[in-house]
């Protein structure tokens, strides 16, 4: 398959999705489409990514009203995509919107602003991969005790280290003689 | 000085233990015995056994339930302040020990005869709130206090319309003295003619006894079990003591005052065993109908609470004490009486159960259907949005 | 006419009390705790905290390969394990592009909807309690939930942890006898339905103490993305079943409930004329269940899927559950985000319940329906 092929297969792809319009909604904002198993993924910049929410939740034809969920993915080396699922009630629509953050500056713009419903989605994303949401009203930690504020669980990178070191013990413990 | 004691002449000091001590040790055993009764009734209405295993049909629950409560340790915690915290328990207790002593079982069967022996009853009986505030206060415990102060406002909400419907049968039986309101209706039982004095006497029971749907200040889903949640061992014992036996003795009052205690539909005649089995049926009928509300129904909120009180039961009872009192001044010819007593009753009661339906429990249209075309999805919408 | 002050206004204060609910207390559900701040007996402020439970389950879902994930599913929602199950393997099932055979996808239609039925049971139960009913409402739930506990154990062989939907369709076929024992447990069923009618929903007080409290308005609702019941008891009839159908539920005839007026009441009897309609879902899938094979004709050894992504979502009986699956190729997910229906209605808990009563808080939060299993992961 050549790279032509590809392109037409994706634009092919994209023409049966609600891409026209969500482009239109996002007329000012740097987006890029990418079909997917179920739902239209379009990737946004961090920096215009709130601006871009807002423009989606307030056009008049989506109305993407609802916040399905919010989370992210580690992508070890190239830094972590922030996911938001968003569905619009009176148009039954979905959309997967994605922002790639650098691995040098985790952080982005709160969408509390936009759906109250981001607010401890957030500060779950923030504990659990050390994404720091510019702007939202309560930054503590929700699932994690409140002073661990340096480890993130959720990372690739974080092992899982004391099941680990447990299970290492449990051998070491039955090989040593009575 | 001697005294008569079922036929016995006696030493009036020692006729005066000798009843205060069948009292005590009746007490004990017919409170464990509505303990059992009380498990193996709810466990019917919710399709159990109840105990089973100790003893003959777990008979002796209520005796193993007891030997454990009193080997318990009894904890303090260590912010309660120390006094008032184990003082408490008494407070509790004694005021419902001594509202026997003018409660008749049958006739000539009572500690002493008092001339005003429902207003004792009613005095004393509400000493015992003074003690749920100590625990509460006491217990340096949030939710002991919420309770605490939950069953003061409470009690003091209920005293009014308890008074009143007592007060509205003194008033046609002309006597405050219990023996005297029994023998008063040897023919026909107050309930008959005056059926709202009774419902609301069982309400404001319910609500003393803190039973629910009145069993805000201790309901386990809120308050955790209220001014008694630091107590326990023999101190929280004597709280469950204490919450029986006022059981026990409202439940003598009922039958006593409005179902014609000992002598109807017999009669004084027959002997005393058959008396007591009539006050024994009848008080265990209002036993039962408290154990049946248990089990079915929900916890009111305390503003619901105080609303009825105040807005619905102590109104309708001025209404039904003026209809007796007419009775009493005018003195009309008995059957016009009862009729006149029975009709504000009555038309009271519907009253009430009208509020009940239409007030309290506010009537809701069902839920809406939403057709299947309403929410089905149009097709070009549904392949939009994949 | 000029006011004359109390004398003492302004030598009396007043203090507002802090109360600590939970983790451990009768009515949280679990372990979930909030702190409420009240004046008297009027609710100021509520801080939930939740946490308590959290296992870190998204990570270790992401060192299971797909069948291990299954039976973790079960432990993250322990009231609707079919339900969980199903978003999970649909997801798989997504990414790897496998086709269900119909019997499969009836017989899950059947056990999801019986899950919804004992959750929902679960939920009568719990809830009575939370009114102040001294237990009837708990044991006459209980009893028809253990007779469809009794149908699941016989299919899969585990009263609660069943794990028996596999990507492509089902573990094994259900026993020869599947539909006498459904049949028998819809008779229980609808019995019970109508005694928790009876118990409930037709009493004065139990009336009173429900209408009007712990309102949210359709637009609050989905701000805060609520799901489920919750939502659609304000007016929303959002229903996944009927907006984005999956499985076979585009064949069937059934209705969406929404409520009216977005308040306790609303929810409870939502959910009991949602267990009608699932009643009527079953029936009409034993109808058209038919023999044949449960699982695909060619399934590899060991699954594996090509990479991308998938947001897989179904109507579990508490609201949306959602997976989030995110596959670089091989035999486990990259990333697993299990979408939580109740975390998102607990969100809305604090808005609901300022300026009502101390009781009222522990109603709200019973007609919540939370199960803190699902909402820490």
């Amino acid at each position: 398959m050549t790279q032509d092929d590809a392109a037409a297969q994706d634009a092919e792809a994209l023409a049966a999705t609600i891409w026209t319009q969500v482009d239109r909604a996002l007329s000012g904002v740097s987006a890029r489409p990418e079909p997917s198993v179920r739902d239209l993924i379009v990737h946004i910049p961090p920096d215009e990514l709130v601006r871009g929410l807002r423009a989606l939740k307030h056009d008049a034809a989506l109305a993407f009203d609802y916040l399905r969920c919010l989370t992210c993915v580690d992508n070890e080396d190239d830094g972590m995509d922030v996911v938001y699922h968003l569905y619009s009630i009176a148009g039954r629509y979905n959309l997967t919107v994605k922002t790639q953050l650098p691995p040098d500056n985790l952080a982005v713009d709160s969408a509390t602003g936009v759906w109250r419903a981001a607010d401890w989605y957030e500060r779950e994303a923030q504990e659990m991969f050390g994404v720091r949401f510019r702007g939202h009203p309560d930054p503590r930690n929700l699932l994690m005790p409140e002073e661990i504020t340096d480890s993130f669980p959720l990372r690739k990178d974080h092992p899982l280290a004391e099941i680990e070191v447990l299970q290492g013990e449990g051998v070491a413990y039955s090989e040593e003689p009575a | 000085m001697n005294n008569d004691l079922f036929g016995f002449e006696i030493n009036v000091w020692a006729d005066a233990a000798a009843r205060l001590g069948l009292i005590v040790g009746l007490m004990t055993v017919v409170v464990m015995g509505l303990i059992y009764g009380e498990r193996k009734i709810i466990a019917r209405f919710q399709q159990r056994l109840g105990p089973t295993r100790t003893g003959p049909a777990g008979l002796l629950q209520s005796v193993a339930d007891a030997l454990k409560l009193v080997a318990k340790e009894d904890v303090r915690p260590r912010s309660a302040d120390p006094w008032v915290f184990e003082l408490a328990p008494y407070f509790v207790f004694v005021p419902i020990f001594l509202m026997f002593v003018a409660i008749p079982f049958a006739l000539r069967w009572e500690i002493r005869v008092l001339e005003l022996g429902l207003f004792y009853v009613l005095a004393v009986s509400s000493v015992n709130i003074v003690g749920w505030v100590m625990a509460g206060w006491g217990s340096d415990n949030r939710y002991a206090m919420l309770g605490a102060l939950r069953a003061a406002a409470q009690a003091i909400s209920y005293e009014l319309p308890l008074v009143m419907s007592l007060i509205s049968v003194g008033i046609v039986a002309d006597s405050f003295n219990l023996t005297e309101i029994v023998r008063s209706q040897g023919q026909v039982p107050n309930i008959v003619w005056q059926p709202l004095p009774f419902f609301l006497f069982f309400v404001a029971i319910l609500a003393e006894l803190n039973r629910t749907p009145f069993d805000i200040p201790v309901g386990e889903s809120e308050v955790v079990g209220g001014p008694f949640v630091e107590y326990s061992g023999i101190r929280w014992s004597m709280f469950f003591l204490a919450e029986y036996a006022a059981l026990f003795i409202l439940a003598l009052l009922g039958a006593a005052v409005f179902l014609g205690g000992w002598a109807w539909p017999l009669g004084e005649e027959w002997g005393l065993g058959w008396q007591l089995v009539l006050t024994a049926l009848k008080a265990g009928a209002l036993i039962f109908a408290v154990f049946w509300v248990r089990v079915t129904m929900p916890r009111l909120r305390i503003d619901q609470l105080m609303a009825f009180s105040w807005k619905v039961l102590l109104p309708i009872s001025f209404v039904q004490v003026l209809a007796n009192g007419l009775v009493l001044v005018y003195e009309p010819p008995q059957h016009i009486a009862n009729i006149l007593l029975a009709a504000v009753s009555g038309a009271g009661l519907l009253l009430v159960v009208w509020i009940m339906n239409h007030s309290v429990g506010k009537p809701r249209p069902r839920p809406v259907l939403s057709p299947r075309a309403a929410t089905a999805p149009t097709a070009t919408r549904s392949e939009a949005a994949r | 006419m000029t006011t004359v002050p109390f004398p003492h206004e302004h030598e009396f204060e007043t203090q507002d009390l802090m109360i600590n609910m939970g983790p451990q207390h009768p009515s949280t559900h679990g372990v979930f705790r909030m702190v409420l701040q009240v004046d008297g007996e009027v609710v100021r402020d509520v801080v939930p905290y939740i946490g308590y439970m959290h296992r870190g389950g998204e990570k270790l879902a992401e060192t299971m390969d797909f069948r291990q994930g299954i039976g973790w599913m079960d432990r993250t929602e322990y009231l609707a394990q079919h339900n969980a199950e199903l978003s999970y393997v649909m997801a798989v099932e997504a990414l790897a592009e496998l086709e269900v055979p119909e019997r499969a996808q009836w017989i899950r239609m059947i056990l999801c909807e019986l899950n919804r039925l004992s959750s929902h049971f679960m939920f009568t139960g719990a809830f009575g309690t939370d009114a102040g009913i001294f237990g009837t409402a708990f044991v006459y739930s209980f009893r028809e939930r253990e007779v469809i506990l009794d149908l699941f154990e016989e299919i899969s062989g585990d009263r609660l942890m069943y794990a028996y939907f596999r990507p492509g369709g089902l573990a094994w076929d259900v026993p020869d006898n599947f539909a006498r024992r459904v049949a028998e447990v819809l008779k229980s069923t609808r019995q019970g339905i109508k005694d928790m009618d009876g118990l409930l929903t037709e009493n004065e007080i139990f009336r009173a103490r429900t209408v009007d409290i712990g309102k949210i308005s359709a637009a609050d609702a989905i701000d805060w993305g609520c799901t489920g019941p919750v939502l659609r008891a304000s007016g929303v009839p959002l229903d996944l079943r009927r907006t984005e159908p999956y499985l076979y539920y585009d064949q069937l005839d059934f209705d969406i409930i929404t409520g009216t007026n977005g308040d306790v009441y609303d929810r409870f009897v939502v959910r009991v004329e949602e267990m009608r309609q699932s009643v009527r879902i079953i029936e009409q899938c034993m109808e058209r269940l038919r023999p044949g094979p449960i699982l695909p004709d060619r399934l590899p050894r060991m699954l594996r899927t090509p990479p991308g992504e998938v947001y897989l979502r179904t109507e579990a009986p508490r609201g949306e559950y959602g997976i989030y699956m995110v596959s670089r190729g091989g035999n486990r997910p990259h990333r697993l985000k299990i979408r939580s229906s109740c975390f998102a209605n607990l969100q809305a808990l604090r808005d609901m319940t300022i300026g009502s009563y101390v009781a009222d808080a522990v109603v709200i939060l019973g007609s919540l329906d939370i199960v803190l299993c699902e909402v820490d992961r």
